[in-house]
């Protein structure tokens, strides 16, 4: 290499570092406080004073052996399926809809409607909801009474083997519309635009299309939309803390309210370390794919 | 032919018409509620009017939420523009530099932008704790800028990307250093870039609850955790609870209703590139 450009180099990463320096420092702080958090989880922390003594996998083991952790891996279990599958479904199936027969004021109209939650806190959906699913004088159970379908009244969050469910609703309606803009973009795109054109002629079927042309060609935008979906119920907090706080028992407890509560309640700051990290391995998994495929767009 | 455009246009009036009931209902009930009196509440359903209307619960619940709207203004307004800032350079950094030391900061940020919260909540209450920022806005505005720098640095890269290098070249061939075309061309290009991003941020920040509630204390308290407050208060006051959860969403609410487009852009750069 000359020396010309080899100083050429020097100048350049210098440049690059004032761009990348306030960056990187945060992004340190970031990964420093997360190993943190796993030495946190092998230590004998309880109480309220810091304990760093190393108490190997004690805590692991005791988190291993709670039914509530069985509980909520389950429950963040049905989270991942049904928060995911019909937000994304239905959003591909509105998204196609507009598609196919769109009136711009109407989605103008559409798009606004369902896309104004995304704005709004989960603590201020989650209080709203509430409201809907009120047992006695809440807003579901008045329309059924009113429609003469009595035997379909419920006890919604207050019923304990059907709760969990009830609060996933809530969840898709909140991120409905943001799955719905997410896939019109990608339904958008010229490349699809021919080849439906091109089966169109042929005579396709409109669901055909959907499923046979659509579907695998826009693989990447559905990758996204599930990738966001899959975090956002991963990390569910708000809406279980503010609508049922875990209850009825710990019937809809999952693991990031469990995280806070064996940590700031409890003070078994271990064990809620522990739990830290297990929610951070299950959202580091989930994130693989996705990363791969954004790194290979990115640098291509 | 004809038939099956019949159909569709039958779905959509279908869809639009279920959308509207399910998206609009939650809407009326809160903005009813918060118009009745206490005591109509308790008597009747959620969904009928009743009683006189009490506009006045309004000026009850803003004494209520006030200081803690002033409290999230200035974290979530101070947080949002110092992630701008940073995320400007560190988004340009991500959108020119191609090297592999950028591949592996590209990772650190893509995993960082997902990261769940409780993954490093341990860590910060004893940072925040141990340096005296709890006392004041700073423990949180630092917590935010740590959790969405990463945010918007992705977010400013992906629009950075659009912008046509020719311009940067022309500059650096006048004799233009690095940061000087970045900040004279390439920002005063990306102005709408920077006005997706802060609004992604912002709302973010207002919104944000699990951090809120463990780090704040009663001198910072934000609106996320003012709203349970009310909420799981013994006498439970609907009325004012609701009236201060619209009042609440309002700010957020008004972004995306003034600024909508900028916030859809957000959006969609968010995902599709990063």
């Amino acid at each position: 290499m000359r020396p010309g450009r080899l100083s050429r180099f020097g100048a350049q990463a210098a440049e690059a570092a004032v761009f990348a320096f306030p960056l990187l420092f945060f992004l340190l702080i970031l990964y420093g406080m997360l190993a943190w958090t796993f030495y946190t989880s092998f230590s004998n922390w309880q109480g309220t004073a810091a304990d760093y003594r190393f108490a190997g996998l004690t805590w692991y083991r005791l988190m291993l052996s709670q039914d509530r952790f069985w509980v909520d891996v389950g429950n963040n279990i049905r989270w991942l399926i049904l928060g995911v599958l019909p937000t994304a479904t239905l959003g591909l199936l509105i998204a196609y809809l507009l598609e196919l027969g769109s009136v711009k004021g109407v989605e103008a109209y559409l798009r606004t409607l369902i896309l104004y939650p995304s704005a709004m806190s989960f603590i201020a959906t989650g209080t709203i909801w509430s409201w809907m699913y009120q047992p006695d004088r809440g807003v579901l159970n008045t329309i059924l009474r009113a429609a003469g379908l009595d035997s379909l009244t419920s006890g919604y969050t207050t019923d304990e083997s059907a709760a969990v469910y009830w609060l996933i609703l809530i969840f898709v309606w909140q991120f409905l519309g943001i799955s719905v803009l997410l896939l019109q973009a990608s339904l958008r795109t010229a490349e699809l635009q021919e080849m439906v054109e091109a089966v169109t002629i042929d005579g396709a079927s409109k669901l055909r299309i959907l499923y046979s042309i659509i579907v695998p060609n826009i693989r990447g935008g559905i990758l996204i939309v599930v990738s966001l979906l899959v975090i956002s119920a991963l990390k569910v907090f708000d809406i279980v803390y503010v609508v049922t706080f875990g209850g009825p028992g710990y019937a809809t407890d999952v693991l990031a309210l469990y995280m806070f509560i064996a940590t700031f309640q409890q003070h078994l700051v271990a064990l809620g370390a522990g739990l830290g990290v297990v929610i951070f391995a299950l959202a580091f998994v989930v994130v693989i794919p996705y990363t791969v495929y954004a790194l290979q767009r990115w640098f291509q | 032919m004809k038939r099956g455009i019949a159909l569709i246009r039958l779905l959509v009036i279908v869809t639009v018409l279920i959308t509207s009931v399910v998206y609009l209902l939650p809407i009326y009930v809160m903005a009813l509620t918060s118009l009745k009196t206490p005591l109509a509440i308790t008597q009747r359903q959620y969904l009928y009017p009743g009683g006189d209307l009490q506009p006045g619960n309004y000026t009850t619940a803003f004494g209520l939420v006030l200081p803690s709207i002033v409290n999230s203004s200035i974290i979530a307004v101070t947080v949002t523009l110092i992630a701008v800032f940073v995320g400007g350079l560190g988004g340009y950094f991500l959108s020119r530099f191609k090297w592999m030391i950028a591949k592996v900061i590209f990772v650190l940020v893509a995993v960082a932008l997902y990261l769940p919260y409780q993954a490093v909540l341990i860590p910060l209450v004893q940072l925040v704790a141990a340096t005296g920022l709890a006392l004041t806005h700073a423990g949180l505005i630092v917590s935010y800028l740590i959790l969405n720098v990463p945010l918007a640095s992705t977010l400013m890269a992906t629009f950075f990307f659009s912008v046509p290098r020719e311009l940067e070249e022309s500059a650096e061939v006048d004799g233009a250093s690095r940061l000087q075309i970045f900040f004279k061309i390439v920002s005063m290009t990306s102005l709408p870039a920077y006005a997706s991003t802060a609004i992604l941020v912002f709302i973010q920040v207002w919104n944000e609850f699990l951090l809120a509630l463990t780090l704040s204390t009663p001198y910072t308290t934000t609106v996320q955790v003012k709203l349970t407050e009310i909420k799981g208060s013994y006498v439970a006051l609907y009325n004012l609870q609701m009236a201060a959860a619209l009042m609440t969403v309002l700010i957020p609410l008004g972004f995306f209703l003034l600024l909508g487009k900028y916030f859809i852009r957000g959006i969609l750069a968010g995902a599709l590139k990063g």
